[in-house]
């Protein structure tokens, strides 16, 4: 299964990928998203899956899922979440502001 | 004596205070004392019982660099020059500048670089030598730049700059190569030990590094293109900096090397080499020029060059005559400078074509380069101290046959380039001095009516005069109190040679007397022949190769650069991620790092496989919705999928978080869709689809099996079950995860809220920064 | 004292949210932003040579032994660069109100400085490959506020690609830890140093470590990573540059230095040599950049690059005397880029144009500034006895004593192209007759030029008292090389 997750989460990452090499502004930032997701499976992945219940201690139960990766996934989330909607609001403002949402026609006179 | 060396760069500090009062006082009556007492502190060891002195201070000695100081014959020689010509530079500059002109910032100039010179020549602390020599380069960069908005001197200050300091950095290299062979910093501990660095196997690239340094510095051929460009300075400058001083650092350093070198011939054949070309090339080329400057300044080059290839012969008369050698050219030429300056000062203009006849306006300055051209073209008469050394430089290119790997061809070269360089030293000389002061005076050419310069500007090259004329009538007084010894710290050994004017009809006095012979048959039909110029590109060619060369760095640089920094993000992104893939994938090949192995992995059930199957399709469905609700659907299918695998994965608080933040994104993605325009199928040509599809294809693959090899690569427990073990109990919560982020890792939590924080005032700060555009 | 060394991280994050209630009166934050800064300076100072005199020190957060719980470091190589990262932002603060505008520093230029400080510090001192990503974001979130003040059309341009890369790299950095985690079981640099000797499988590790490499590279700019770099520095307000200069990159170079000392050794045949040739390259790259351009805060920027590129030229050797240079180099570099970046920005209102087509004769109305340049210049190059030599004189021994002629070569010609690209500025721009519209607003060019005055004589200070600094460098090589100190301090063995 391991195998699988890892395959899903490359397949995620290299969508993701793509997604980041087109054009429009709001491909650009689903890419984004898409990588985290493949990068928080990742993480998840390479703990082991499955082993024993989830980390909350009961009576009775020896095996329990890592919970340190969980708890690295949980922090990283939560970061993403910040950092994509900072990105999504600052997406909008560069659409308004330069009127178009093409990254292409984001280059500028850059180099002079 | 560290004082003596400080003094210049303490005054140099107060200079800018001390030119307050310029328009009082002069600034460089105020400063001469320095010099002047810097000399007589030197001249104090000259005389035939001389010994070398050695002081020490400790800089930075868990660097081994300290500034130590080592005073011998050579050191000795160059003090005497730096402070005494120095001394008389500062006193004929004040009645060159005069109290309009910025003197704050000339005389801190040419303080520091009367600092500098004196700690090249005194340094015996390889790195402290460097630190100097570098301070020579800037401080005539900013001299040469000193009239900065002449756009000609804005060029010649650079080009100077760029040459010397190339060459600094290529002697950086060759000192620090020393250092490792010999393991010590200082120069005579070196010397100690040549037979060490004769044995190494740097020690070609030693030699090349060195070479560099010192014939950038010295302006040796075809590198010798900065020196006429430097002549923008103030002729005060040239006459020290570029003739008598600066420009013979890189003689200093080979003849303070050369003792290391002694037994490796191609050192001697570079040097000769170099130097006899130099030699030929400069005096041929100081024929055509037409400013009186800019003819000193290739006679300079080509007699650098002579001294070069002095102690490039390596002979214990070449040695000899290439320490007398140095303190000749600094007198004559030093006068010569200071005459022109003079010339340029009292008629406006330094062309020699609109010049001559002046012997009669200024008679006292004629008679004073009378005597500087005509001992720099080596007129055999007993009071030229020019003839004295140019008659040993003869003999001594005649005593290079069966001398240590000179081969025959050079053995015949060398002679003949010497004579045939001597013979234009004697057509520009006369050149020189005729072309100015004979003739017939072209009152129309003239800006200004000449006449004669005030007596006490005529001191400083009168003084040098003297020195010219004292030299050659009583070469034993110098021999014994300072050439003697300057030699000996050349050549390692005791030198006892006399100098004296009659040697008999020796080969060398032959070749005087055919120089001087066909030099005046050359000079006289000269313009017979000086249209062999205009067939002959000259140096112009290199000139042309340095401006090349600058231009090319510029606009070759601006095209190479603006080929990949095009402001596209999706070429950033596809050279970025190809960079990565490339190099990765080369590692794990080289490596073997792949491994498929599969061992302990869970079972496969069908829910999970389903799960897998719709992210997928939806994840490629972002690539092809044109619709923004189908977007938002697909993405948050992604989103819920993952929470749905969490779950499965025994990760409730995962699942939960992905929940929430996945709700609020969509959100969040639904109002910017709704401000935003709507998608468009991608426009891009089939290169770029299939760029795009190899890249993401491949950086994908490349992470999976990464990621295959590192699952199947376990090599150790997780920490986590002491988590397990102790949350409860040290942590006091059942909740593992929550236990971890509050307390074991509690500093990630504080500081993602942190991020969190940030975030939000990012976002704040944008939006409400156009409304209160908006609201203007 | 142990529990004081988290003083460095927690009391810029506590600085920046209580600055964060007072946006709008600016009256109260500017001051006490720069007592504040002046403080945090003064005891990061103490606390370093704490650490130079006693060793290093590990506080385990939270009580808790490593591995299991985050260990903050304090060693000499740490508190080095957090010392000078404080000296470096107090210049900045006391630069910030003459180069802000008053609507950018009311929209919390103050709250992300701070934050800026706390994540770059964190990151310094952090022992943990996760902590290290949190402290990544810390910053990040930073500078992305930072760089988004004033919110130009340009700017914002300029920032979403910023955004955009260092989003990616920040991904690809989770997915490394996760590969690491996979294979060791542990995200502690010491333990990991520890474990990564008995992997069986070296090969996968070596790669995983290069994936790792890139994450820091793109922060770094690093060739050929660094495309993102040049116009979003040079395109926010001078002091954000400056920080952005002189803190930024050098984090990443740091991690770089950290991570491939400390824990990645095991195949530097490999690794290490990979990271020379870039650093060639990143050299190479980054001169023809400073010299392709007119525009002098691009010039600037661009020389950041070969700066990179020396500092990874000596992990990359990877001998003693090598990473001392590198320390010593990315010290001074730290403090050279604040002080040039200052030096331009005060460049570019004394001239009211940052074309140096259009710039000449500043140095007659502004003599301070254009001499502070020129010095500066020289530091840079590299030109003894300033801070620049130290660096590049232990950097090339080391490429000669290890033989790699080629990379001494071009790092010797990138200094001269370095110099060359920086006294187009002086030749240029502050030589020549004084051009029109140069600024009448003296008062404005001096309150810029002071802090950049200060950081310039910091940096011939290094240069000339390079004896006051040079042996604790020669320590941190020291330890950075022999791994022990690091690890048994950490795991108390």
């Amino acid at each position: 299964m391991e195998i699988i997750m890892t395959v899903l989460a490359s397949i995620l990452f290299a969508i993701g990928v793509y997604n980041l090499l087109q054009k429009q502004l709001l491909r650009i930032v689903v890419g984004t998203v898409l990588v985290s997701h493949g990068a928080h499976l990742y993480l998840l992945t390479m703990s082991k899956l499955k082993r024993g219940a989830p980390p909350v201690l009961e009576d009775g139960v020896t095996q329990y899922a890592d919970p340190l990766p969980q708890a690295l996934i949980l922090t990283a989330i939560v970061i993403s979440f910040g950092v994509t909607s900072f990105l999504l609001v600052l997406a909008y403002r560069t659409y308004t502001l330069n009127k178009t949402d093409n990254m292409e026609e984001l280059r500028g006179n850059e180099h002079d | 004596m560290i004082f003596a060396i400080f003094a210049p760069l303490i005054i140099a500090i107060l200079i800018p205070f001390l030119s307050r009062w310029k328009e009082k006082v002069h600034t460089g009556w105020l400063i001469l004392p320095v010099p002047v007492a810097v000399f007589i502190y030197f001249v104090q060891f000259a005389g035939p019982n001389f010994e070398p002195q050695a002081y020490s201070v400790d800089w930075i000695p868990s660097l081994d660099i300290s500034l130590s100081f080592y005073l011998d014959g050579l050191s000795l020689l160059f003090a005497l020059l730096i402070s005494g010509i120095g001394a008389l530079v500062v006193f004929y500059s004040i009645y060159y500048l005069n109290n309009k002109e910025q003197l704050g910032h000339f005389y801190t100039y040419l303080y520091i670089f009367m600092f500098a010179m004196l700690g090249v020549v005194l340094s015996d602390n390889v790195f402290v030598l460097y630190t100097f020599w570098e301070f020579t380069s800037i401080s005539s960069f900013l001299l040469i730049g000193y009239w900065h908005h002449r756009q000609k001197s804005r060029y010649g200050a650079l080009k100077s700059m760029l040459i010397t300091v190339f060459g600094g950095l290529s002697l950086l290299g060759g000192l620090i190569l020393l250092t490792i062979v010999t393991g010590t910093t200082s120069i005579r501990e070196m010397v100690s030990q040549s037979d060490v660095i004769l044995e190494s196997s740097y020690l070609p690239l030693i030699l090349t590094f060195l070479l560099l340094g010192a014939f950038t510095k010295s302006a040796q051929f075809p590198f010798h293109i900065w020196l006429p460009d430097a002549m923008e300075a103030p002729t005060p400058v040239s006459a020290y900096l570029h003739s008598a001083t600066m420009v013979k650092a890189g003689i200093y350093l080979m003849a303070r090397f050369s003792p290391i070198f002694a037994g490796e011939p191609n050192f001697f054949i570079f040097l000769s080499l170099f130097g006899i070309v130099t030699l030929a090339w400069g005096s041929f080329m100081a024929v055509r020029q037409t400013d009186l400057k800019g003819i000193l300044a290739y006679s300079t080059i080509s007699q650098l060059g002579m001294i070069m290839a002095m102690l490039g012969f390596g002979t214990e008369i070449a040695l000899f005559a290439a320490v007398f050698h140095i303190l000749n050219h600094a007198t004559f030429k030093g006068s010569l400078f200071m005459v022109a300056g003079i010339v340029d000062h009292e008629t406006g203009t330094r062309d020699i074509r609109n010049l001559g006849g002046l012997m009669t306006f200024m008679p006292i300055s004629a008679t004073l380069a009378l005597f500087g051209t005509f001992s720099m073209a080596g007129v055999p008469l007993p009071f030229l101290n020019g003839f004295f050394s140019k008659e040993m430089f003869f003999e001594a290119t005649l005593a290079n046959a069966g001398y240590g790997g000179f081969s025959d061809f050079l053995v015949i070269l060398i002679p003949i380039l010497a004579v045939v360089g001597s013979i234009f030293t004697f057509v520009y000389s006369m050149y020189l001095f005729f072309g100015t002061f004979r003739g017939e005076y072209q009152k129309e050419k003239v800006p200004q009516e000449p006449h004669e310069a005030p007596k006490l500007m005529l001191l400083a090259p009168f003084i040098l005069v003297i020195g010219v004329i004292t030299i050659a009538l009583f070469p034993g007084f110098f021999n014994q109190g300072l050439i003697t010894h300057a030699a000996d710290a050349v050549t390692g050994a005791e030198n006892n040679r006399d100098i004296y004017f009659w040697h008999g009809l020796v080969p060398a006095f032959y070749m005087s007397i055919a120089v001087v012979v066909v030099g005046a048959l050359l000079y006289i039909f000269k313009p017979k022949w000086d249209g062999v110029y205009r067939v002959f590109p000259g140096t112009l060619s290199f000139n042309r190769v340095y401006d090349w060369g600058v231009e090319k760095l510029e606009t070759g640089s601006n095209a190479i650069t603006s080929r990949y920094m095009t402001g596209s993000l999706r070429l950033y992104m596809a050279l970025l991620l190809s960079a990565i893939f490339l190099i990765t994938t080369t590692v794990l090949i080289l490596t073997g790092g792949a491994n498929f192995e599969v061992n302990d992995v869970a079972p496969i059930t069908t829910v999970e496989v389903i799960v897998a199957i719709i992210m997928t399709v939806a994840a490629v469905a972002t690539i092809f919705t044109h619709n923004r609700i189908g977007m938002i659907l697909v993405v948050g299918v992604i989103g819920f999928g993952l929470a749905i695998l969490f779950v499965l994965y025994r990760a409730p608080d995962l699942a939960l978080t992905q929940l929430i933040v996945e709700t609020v994104t969509v959100t969040l993605f639904m109002l910017c869709f709704y401000h935003l325009p709507n998608l468009e199928k991608a426009k891009q040509s089939i290169t770029h689809k299939t760029i795009n599809i190899a890249i993401s294809s491949g950086v994908g693959l490349l992470m999976m099996v990464i990621g295959i090899s590192a699952y199947n690569s376990r090599s150790f427990d997780s920490i986590s079950d002491y988590f397990i073990e102790n949350s409860s109990e040290l942590g006091g919560g059942y909740n593992a995860v929550n236990v971890i982020l509050v307390d074991f890792r509690g500093i990630d939590t504080l500081f993602e809220v942190a991020v969190l924080f940030g975030a939000a005032l990012g976002i704040y700060a944008m939006i409400k920064l156009r409304r209160d555009k908006g609201a203007k | 004292m142990t529990n004081l060394m988290i003083l460095p991280i927690v009391l810029p994050l506590i600085a920046s949210a209580l600055v964060a209630f007072f946006p709008n009166k600016l009256n109260i934050v500017r001051p006490v932003s720069m007592i504040l800064s002046v403080i945090f300076t003064i005891i990061s100072a103490y606390l370093t040579w704490y650490v130079f005199s006693n060793g290093t020190i590990v506080m385990q957060s939270g009580g808790w032994d490593a591995p299991f719980g985050i260990s903050i470091v304090a060693d000499p190589l740490s508190m080095l660069l957090v010392t000078t990262t404080y000296i470096v932002s107090t210049a900045a603060v006391f630069y910030a109100p003459s180069s802000l505008d008053e609507q950018q520093e009311r929209f919390y230029f103050y709250t992300f400085f701070f934050l800026l400080v706390s994540g770059v510090a964190g990151a310094f001192m952090t022992g943990d490959l996760f902590n290290l990503f949190v402290f990544f974001e810390v910053l990040l979130i930073a500078s992305y506020g930072l760089i988004i003040l004033g919110n130009g059309k340009v700017q914002l341009r300029e920032s979403l690609k910023y955004v955009l890369f260092n989003l990616f790299s920040s991904m690809l950095f989770v997915i490394s830890v996760a590969f690491i985690y996979a294979i060791t079981g542990t995200v502690n640099f010491a333990q990991l140093a520890e474990r990564i000797e008995s992997v069986d499988q070296q090969g996968i590790l070596t790669t995983v470590g290069i994936v790792l490499f890139f994450v820091f590279a793109v922060k770094a700019a690093v060739f050929p990573l660094y495309y993102w770099l040049p116009n979003s520095y040079a395109v926010p307000n001078p002091v954000v540059s400056a920080l952005f200069g002189a803190l930024l990159t050098k984090v990443g170079i740091y991690s770089i230095m950290r991570v491939f000392t400390l824990i990645f050794v095991h195949d530097t045949g490999i690794t290490h040599q990979i990271f020379l040739w870039l650093a060639v390259l990143t050299m190479v790259f980054g001169v023809i950049g400073a010299l392709s351009t007119n525009n002098v805060k691009l010039i600037i920027t661009y020389n950041i690059i070969p700066a990179i590129g020396f500092i990874l030229m000596g992990i990359g050797l990877y001998t003693e005397t090598s990473l001392a240079g590198s320390v010593y180099y990315l010290m001074h570099d730290m403090v050279i880029k604040g002080a040039l970046f200052f030096l331009i920005g005060a460049l570019v209102v004394a001239a009211g144009t940052s074309d140096l087509r259009k710039m000449s004769g500043v140095i007659q109305k502004f003599p301070l500034l254009g001499w502070l340049f020129f010095i500066a210049s020289l530091v840079l190059a590299g030109i003894p006895p300033f801070s620049g030599f130290i660096g590049k004189l232990l950097l090339l021994q080391g490429g000669l004593q290890q033989e790699e002629f080629l990379v001494v070569i071009i790092a010797l010609l990138s200094s001269l192209l370095i110099l060359f690209s920086m006294m187009r500025i002086f030749i240029r721009g502050f030589w020549g007759e004084v051009q029109e519209g140069i600024t009448t607003n003296r008062k404005k060019v001096r309150n810029l030029t002071i802090p950049a005055a200060i950081l310039v004589s910091i940096s011939v200070f290094l240069g000339i008292g390079a004896e006051a600094v040079y042996p604790h460098i020669e320590t941190i090589a020291n330890m950075l090389m022999d791994r022990t100190e690091y690890i048994d301090s950490v795991l108390k063995e």
